[in-house]
């Protein structure tokens, strides 16, 4: 479905993107990764062609971009970060306007708007000058754009940034219905949002590809997978905690006193260990979660790394 | 070419909802009918045909396509559409002629709007509506001729100063070829004065403006059109590979 070889971009001599290369199928949902600056919306802005890459090669469908740009741009449906803009236009007829460039006409095209417009929830605004809305909703308008023509390849970048939270688990569960029907590259800086939704995760920084690796991967990778955060009102005794089999660490947490995070040794499960544990003392506990593995810091160290 | 006709409708619907368009259409109307009435002394002359209107008509077309050629792609390059335009499946081909038709059907309504101007010829005396119909025909082919430049300039630059600036630059520069001609005359040799004169988009509605419209001089506005709205093509095609 796509292909990315030795995709190089430079921008002012400098390279901002260095020799990616990875692939996706259909169905898959990718997770594009990284801290501010690490390139991840040039790179899917150079899958999009909204920029041509310096060297290397994006396939979509079998077609090369550079020579097939117009067959490939059919097939893609891309969100940008800064969401879509216009001066004049209200969001309604901005749709229509986009939905008319993608081939549909009279009630076919009005379907087709309605049914993104629903999709997005983008009723109560549909007749506002799109210049008018604040930075998320642009950017749910151009998540609607994108579903337009029901596309093969479907590109997001940011798409929940700056939407409160319960939009932005609805932007998650749309992100995962949808990729039963395509493949999807969404980039983020808030991976932990996206740990559900994603079956893969690309890690980039520097513009290199740190990672590519199945998402379970990439939590197991995290230091704190499989941790046990425990609040108690009282001050725990730790070396109990510490003395635990399977017990890699303890990490206080600075900003919330009596909370303790103990860390397991990898292959070691530590939860029911401490659950006897708290029996047994009978500690009085706030909460206890077993920790899938924190993402945002995995990623963070991948980057950290590569830029020594 | 199949999205021609949406990009012309949006194209012409901006033109339509931006108060610079009818400001600098009613100062086309208003000067051109000023100069028309006043300066030639058009009904004074009783003339059959309204070559002292349209005389000056080259002059003002470096005022109102220069002001309409900023307005080509403004929407798109304000809040970056121009941008996200790249990923829809639109050639180039396609965005370039569609904006240039709503220009010029623009500029062609600001000619229709002179119609009072005919009507008064036609009530005060005997006027030739034939020769009248080739002078606005010749006219609107010298404002597509004068867009197309202002289109190709679009495509250098997106900054609407540097677009004004050098589109009028450019149609002054062709405007005064006369001139230049005329200071190169004893100079340069008769053949290369000959070409140069027949290139003066000027001088050719000069020629037009005296009588009917020929053959020859459609192609010529014609083929001017053409090439600058290809090379302007070639630019967005080298632009975006």
């Amino acid at each position: 479905m796509i292909e990315i070889s030795n995709l190089t971009k430079y921008l002012n001599k400098k390279s901002v993107i260095s020799d990616v290369s990875f692939s996706a199928k259909r169905q898959e949902c990718l997770g594009l990764f990284g801290l501010e600056g690490a390139g991840k919306t040039t790179l899917l802005k150079m899958i999009a062609g909204a920029i041509q890459p310096s060297s290397g090669q994006v396939r979509i469908l079998g077609l090369d971009t550079h020579t097939h740009g117009y067959h490939a741009r059919k097939a893609i449906g891309y969100q940008p970060e800064s969401g879509v803009s216009h001066p004049t236009l209200s969001v309604k007829n901005l749709l229509s306007f986009i939905a008319t460039l993608r081939g549909f006409q009279g009630a076919e095209r009005r379907r087709r708007v309605d049914h993104a417009a629903s999709r997005l929830e983008l009723w109560p605004v549909l007749d506002y000058p799109i210049n008018t809305l604040p930075p998320g909703l642009k950017r749910k308008v151009a998540f609607a754009q994108a579903l337009l023509h029901d596309p093969d390849v479907l590109l997001l970048d940011e798409p929940s940034e700056g939407l409160a939270p319960h939009q932005q688990g609805k932007i998650s569960r749309l992100i995962q219905s949808l990729a039963d029907e395509m493949t999807i590259i969404v980039a983020s800086r808030d991976c932990e949002a996206l740990a559900g939704v994603c079956t893969r995760a690309l890690v980039i920084g520097g513009g290199r590809l740190l990672a590519d690796t199945p998402m379970p991967e990439l939590q197991r990778s995290s230091r704190h997978f499989r941790a046990v955060t425990l609040a108690a009102e009282s001050a725990l005794d730790l070396l109990a905690l510490a003395v635990l089999p399977g017990v890699a660490g303890i990490e206080e947490d600075r900003h919330g006193p009596g909370t303790v995070t103990v860390l397991a040794m990898p292959g070691h499960s530590i939860y029911p260990a401490i659950c006897a544990l708290i029996a047994n003392r009978r500690w009085e506990i706030h909460s206890l979660n077993l920790e899938p593995g924190r993402l945002n810091d995995v990623v963070h160290h991948l980057s950290q790394e590569a830029s020594h | 070419m199949n999205l021609l006709p949406s990009v012309f409708k949006r194209q012409l619907a901006s033109y339509l909802s931006a108060p610079a368009t009818y400001l600098s259409v009613a100062l086309f109307l208003l000067l051109s009918t000023l100069l028309g009435l006043h300066t030639s002394q058009l009904l004074e002359r009783s003339s059959s045909d309204l070559q002292g209107f349209f005389q000056w008509h080259p002059w003002l077309y470096l005022l109102l396509i220069p002001a309409l050629s900023t307005q080509l792609w403004a929407d798109e390059n304000e809040t970056g559409f121009g941008d996200f335009m790249k990923t829809l499946p639109v050639r180039p081909a396609e965005l370039v002629i569609g904006k240039f038709l709503a220009a010029w059907v623009v500029a062609g309504l600001a000619l229709l709007l002179t119609f009072p101007i005919v009507t008064v010829v036609n009530l005060l005396g005997s006027a030739d509506n034939r020769v009248i119909a080739s002078q606005f025909l010749a006219s609107w082919l010298l404002s597509g001729s004068y867009l197309s430049v202002g289109v190709f300039i679009c495509a250098l630059t997106r900054q609407r100063l540097a677009i004004f600036i050098l589109t009028l630059s450019l149609l002054l520069l062709a405007s005064g070829v006369s001139s230049i001609l005329d200071a190169l005359e004893r100079q340069a040799p008769i053949w290369i004065i000959d070409s140069l004169t027949s290139l003066s988009p000027l001088l050719r509605f000069g020629l037009i403006d005296h009588g009917t419209l020929t053959f020859q001089d459609g192609a010529y506005f014609i083929s001017m059109i053409i090439a600058f709205l290809a090379a302007t093509t070639v630019i967005l095609n080298y632009k975006n590979s």
